[in-house]
């Protein structure tokens, strides 16, 4: 949008050796079916050597025209709010004598690599040259925030975990009630011999782990069947 | 290759902070302006000849086109024509009747745009810079069928007057001539093209020499002077050249203001008339409204203006025998006033705004066809101000014989544009703030107070604080009906989520600060930052001459006050809630002369000077052919929390922190080289400086300095294996690469940049960005321990990106994958494209045009730093760079937590007796 400098003096007397560059958006359904819906500050910037820049708004008819662009390698970039385009190169040399026409030519370019690296040629022209350029992308501004979601809530491990527990808590007793005597009597037995939770087991002794007697130096023997185990 | 680069940028964007979809449009405000507009520039015009609804059109003073609705004052479109807003710049705007486009001329290009929605039909460079553009209106039907045809005048080495036509812009003839005469204006009648030119005479006087021109073909047809010899002394006092009326004319004054002269473009006589003073007062300002139709009747008004009052006169046209002649006079009235023309067919009616009522007349009689009074224009304004209209344009509404309504869009005194239906105003929109030179955060006067109330008590003996404190209480107590009364509606509003932020008064997260503004005209102008759909206070701080500027530098020493500096006069202050002027007498600090002196430094002539107590401290010259670009110091209030940066492993990197750094630039127009360096403002040491080849020094070059790190950005010319394209530099400065190790200064217990000589390992990044960036900028907290932002203005884009700091974080593992103490850190793999997420865009999708400042404050909360952008638009917000975590955001639901709760307590009664059965069954049951 700001003032378009550096244009040769009246239109129609540079038009025989001025090399025009017009670039025109193409509907692309459907990322962009109307390019009539652009909106107004779109803008299409080339940017020569130093000090060398045009930069021209939306026409009527979506499309943007450099009248008279000077012999230079450009990159030419689109500004539009609501797409990305994708950056091109374009080179306008001189005429070889003055009858010619200047030559343009426009290939993609990519950032961050030499200059020399060009993409797909987006066409050339003797004086004149008129290209199509798609928007590469949609913007989106919005971070949509994350939400309570009741999958995702009992998706994650620590719920998962949690439930896994609940039933062993509530089901276990049913499990134990429904189980034959002579089975029940064998898992009794198992849970005392397993040396995580029998009576002996580490996680017994840990829950009644007597720290006055230890501190007391008592020894492990005096220190089982200890007070602890009374409450039980 | 480019598949990384891009997941890179995917999980970038993933974990750094966004624009939230419930915050954009609440959190953050914008003023879309277009400058203050010019009276010859503005009008009411039907977008396309089949709508009835019509919108306001301006060119503005800040180069700006742009359509305003004119039922709720929002801008429909614009665009920029200037990219420097010139203090004085000739631009003109015309649209014909029944036409979809209205065509601008500025600079030297004259450009048709759709009127519907802005977008440009075509475009014309002319030779010289412009003088006039009209449209040529023809009734005779020699008019083409399509858009009508614009004629340009332009100036320069080679005046000429083109005819461009209407729907391709291109030149159907051109006039040009030999000699010495310059171009003045141009006017046209439905038969004939008038061009006005100036012939100096050889005493210096200026007379009027007015060119017939065929409208087909462009030949001369006629030419003859009107004014006589020494009549005109200067240009000055030519006070119109009507256009496109039946029967356009040209007045001019002497240079006293008594006589006015009329001469009817294509015939010799000159019409004069006497002004009659009024009072002791001189007549200061004469003015000419005429209406700009072809079919319209040839009637205009002359407004003559004193420094107290105005009036006006009305003349008719008789178009057989070429006769001007007085019809009535307006009365006078004290205050200024402004007039405008409205048309209906043929008929047209003069409106008159004054301070108190607006009115209506018709052309033909004197008779009021309506008045209303004007309680006020609904503006805020300095004390002791009369907000007095500047110019208007208005609309008349015509039923039957009698107005039905009329809309004035009026610019007043104090740089509001504000729309009057009949008496009452509609809308207002703060133009004035579209030429903002500076501006500054404050922390509200009230605030201010109640701080200083409780450091008295906390430092007072206990008993008077004690007794303070019960009397301010007491005094508080007073508040409590009306808190009582509007506590039902909070604590709705509050589970609603449509609370607003509250006053001033009572802002427990400092989002309430005044922003100040000074303007290109001398005003100030307050907004608050957490209201800011209305200005606070506005009102003239500076006088200034047509055509004088000022430099003024608003800054906040302390709260609730306002200080004003510009090479007039410095320190003036106000009061930052009311504008109050504060008179006080010079703080004289008597601490200041124990402190150590300070060193100050200044750039002259080219070069850094820096001064102890008026005597040289350091001196920094350029290299040779090189020139400073700009100088960025940090900033003063930059606290930082941590004087290290912790590891994944837990280990440390020790800061290079100190408080007198500054970036500086060079550049070096042969060799189109930037130079930029860190230095020391105290010892003027370079502590770091890197140079720059192949820049495009045309381009804007910014640069950023902050805590231990920097950043800058530049345009880079293309060589065959170089990229071309802009990039972006971020440093940032150690005291040593080795973890748990500060280098030399782990010996020493104290510190002076004066004796020692450390200087700090810097790393430092490259990124190759999409668009310039025009300036930078910074968030700040409170305590710097939230994580930074840099802002980016992109002017191309007209937005400003908040880029996190891990992005640019210049310890990116460069060509390997980050181990995973890097990752625990947030370093990603280093990509040398660094691609602007649209989430990071401040403005989401408001559009921020001409943005030339950044200034940020830190609120309260931690978390928290208040952001204010200005240049032609005006946009403020809040950020929070590394989440919210210190206030509940809008995602916390308080419906959800009150089921939670609701449910649980249900839950709670449901099962308890349960338990108790179960409990009481344990007892007795035994199985």
């Amino acid at each position: 949008m700001p003032s378009i400098s550096h244009w040769g003096l009246f239109l129609c007397a540079s038009v025989a050796s001025a090399a025009r560059l017009t670039v025109s958006i193409p509907s692309t359904p459907p990322l962009l079916p109307n390019p009539g819906t652009l909106p107004l500050s779109t803008h299409a910037v080339l940017v020569g050597p130093p000090g060398v820049r045009y930069d021209v708004p939306i026409r009527r008819d979506s499309t943007f025209v450099f009248p008279d662009v000077a012999d230079a390698s450009y990159l030419l970039t689109l500004h539009s709010r609501d797409y990305f385009f994708p950056p091109l190169r374009v080179d306008v040399s001189k005429a070889t004598d003055a009858s010619q026409q200047q030559t343009i030519q426009a290939w993609q370019t990519f950032r961050g690599n030499e200059w020399d690296n060009k993409g797909p040629n987006y066409g050339s022209g003797k004086g004149e040259l008129q290209l199509q350029l798609q928007p590469s992308g949609h913007k989106d501004f919005y971070q949509a925030r994350g939400g309570f979601n009741i999958i995702g809530f009992v998706k994650s491990p620590m719920i998962l975990m949690a439930l896994v527990s609940a039933v062993m808590i509530f089901g276990m007793p049913y499990l134990m009630d429904n189980m034959d005597p002579e089975t029940k009597a064998e898992f009794n037995e198992m849970q005392k011999s397993s040396p995580l939770t029998g009576s002996g087991g580490a996680a017994d002794q840990l829950q009644n782990f007597d720290l006055a007697g230890w501190m007391a130096g008592k020894g492990t023997n005096s220190a089982s069947g200890g007070g602890g185990s009374k409450k039980r | 290759m480019r598949v990384p680069w891009i997941a890179a940028t995917f999980f970038l964007a993933r974990s750094a902070l966004a624009v939230f979809a419930d915050e954009a449009w609440n959190v953050d405000y914008h003023y879309a302006l277009l400058g203050l507009p010019k009276q010859s520039t503005s009008f009411f015009h039907q977008p396309n000849p089949s709508s009835r609804a019509s919108l306001i059109y301006t060119l503005s003073e800040e180069g700006v086109l742009g359509a305003v609705n004119p039922r709720d004052g929002s801008v429909v479109w614009r665009q920029l024509l200037l990219s420097e807003a010139l203090a004085y710049n000739v631009s003109f705007l015309r649209a014909g009747e029944g036409q979809d486009t209205v065509i601008s001329g500025i600079g030297s290009q004259v450009a048709a745009w759709s009127a519907a929605d802005g977008r440009q039909a075509w475009i014309l460079d002319t030779a010289g810079p412009l003088q006039d553009v009209e449209i040529l209106e023809l009734s005779d039907g020699r008019e083409t069928a399509g858009a009508k045809d614009a004629i340009a005048l332009s100036g320069g080495e080679h005046p000429a007057v083109v005819r461009i036509d209407g729907t391709s812009g291109a030149i159907k003839w051109q006039y040009q001539w030999d000699g010495v005469d310059q171009p003045y204006q141009v006017s046209a009648s439905t038969t004939e093209v008038f061009a006005i030119l100036l012939h100096k005479t050889l005493l210096g006087y200026v007379k009027l020499k007015v060119v017939s021109l065929d409208p087909v073909t462009g030949r001369k047809t006629d030419e003859h002077v009107v004014s006589s010899e020494n009549e005109l002394a200067s240009a000055e006092t030519i006070v119109s050249v009507g256009a496109n009326s039946a029967s356009p004319i040209v007045a001019w004054t002497n240079s006293a203001h008594s006589v006015l002269k009329v001469n009817i473009l294509g015939t010799k006589e000159i019409s004069s008339f006497n002004i009659e003073a009024h009072d002791s007062h001189a007549v200061e300002r004469v003015e000419i409204h005429a209406p700009y139709h072809t079919n319209s009747l040839s009637h205009f008004l002359v407004h003559y203006e004193t420094a107290t009052s105005h009036w006006a006169d009305v003349f008719h046209i008789d178009l057989k025998n070429s006769k001007i002649e007085k019809a009535y006079s307006l009365p006078k009235m004290t205050g200024k006033g402004a007039f405008s023309t409205g048309t209906s067919d043929a008929n047209v009616f003069f409106t008159r705004v004054t301070r108190d009522q607006v009115m209506t007349v018709s052309s033909a009689s004197h008779g009021v066809l309506g008045r209303w009074a004007v309680a006020g224009f609904g503006v805020a304004a300095g004390p002791g101000e009369s907000v007095e209209p500047v110019h208007a344009v208005s609309e008349v509404s015509i039923k039957g014989t009698s107005v039905s309504a009329v809309r004035s869009a009026v610019l007043l005194s104090t740089g509001d544009w504000v729309l009057l239906r009949d008496g009452s105003p509609v809308w207002n929109r703060p133009e004035v703030l579209a030429s903002t030179v500076s501006a500054t955060f404050a922390i509200p006067a009230e605030v201010q107070e109640f701080v200083q109330q409780l450091e008295a008590e906390a430092h007072g003996n206990p008993i008077s604080a004690y007794i303070h404190r019960v009397t301010r209480h007491l005094q508080d107590l007073q508040k409590l009906p009306a808190i009582m009364a509007s506590l039902p509606q909070r604590i709705v509003q509050g589970f609603l989520g449509t609370s607003a932020d509250g006053g001033i008064a009572s802002d427990s997260f400092g989002f309430h600060q005044i922003i100040a503004c000074a303007t290109r005209d001398g005003r100030l102008v307050a907004l608050d930052a957490g209201n800011p759909d209305k200005v606070l206070w506005n009102q003239q701080v500076a006088d200034l001459q047509l055509g004088q500027t000022w430099q003024p530098s608003v800054s906040s020493p302390e709260g609730g006050i306002i200080e004003i500096n510009s090479k007039a006069s410095a320190g003036v202050r106000y009061n930052a809630s009311t504008g109050e002027q504060l008179f006080s007498i010079l703080p004289i600090d008597e601490t200041a002369g124990e402190v150590a002196l300070p060193v100050k430094y200044a750039i002259h002539k080219g070069e850094l000077d820096a001064t102890v107590d008026t005597k040289m401290a350091w001196h920094f010259t350029p290299m040779s052919g090189e020139r400073i670009v700009s100088l960025v110091p940090r900033p003063v209030n930059d606290p930082v929390a941590s004087i290290g940066k912790v590891l994944g492993d837990r280990r440390v990197l020790y800061k290079y922190l100190d408080p007198n750094l500054a970036l500086l630039v060079t550049a070096n127009d042969v060799t189109k080289a930037a130079t930029f360096y860190v230095l020391n403002t105290i010892s003027g040491a370079i502590l770091y400086s890197n140079v720059h080849s192949g820049v495009d020094l045309g381009s804007p070059i910014s640069s950023m300095l902050s805590e231990n790190w920097f950043a800058y950005s530049f345009t880079a010319e293309a060589s065959a294996n170089s990229p071309k394209g802009h990039q972006l530099v971020a440093g940032e400065l150690f005291e040593s690469l080795v973890a748990n190790d500060r280098g030399p200064l782990s010996a020493s217990a104290n510190y002076s940049s004066m004796q020692t000589g450390t200087e700090p390992f810097t790393l430092a990044q490259t990124y190759q960005i999409p668009e310039p960036i025009s300036h930078m900028a910074v968030t700040r907290t409170r305590q710097g321990i939230t994580s930074r932002q840099l802002l980016a203005v992109l002017a191309d884009s007209s937005a400003i990106v908040g880029i996190p700091y891990g992005v640019i974080d210049p310890r990116r593992p460069v060509s390997r994958d980050p181990t995973k103490d890097e990752q625990m850190e947030g370093l990603v793999r280093y990509s040398p494209v660094l691609d602007f997420d649209p989430k990071w865009y401040l403005n989401h999708q408001r559009e921020i045009v001409g943005i030339k400042d950044v200034v940020t404050s830190p609120a309260l909360l931690e978390s928290t730093s208040l952001v204010f952008a200005y240049g032609l638009d005006v946009f403020g917000t809040r950020l929070s760079p590394s989440f919210s975590f210190d206030v509940l955001g809008k995602d916390f639901n308080k419906f959800q937590m009150l089921a939670t709760v609701a449910a649980l307590a249900v839950a709670t009664f449901v099962v308890a007796p349960l338990v108790a059965r179960k409990q009481v069954n344990a007892r007795w049951q035994f199985a």
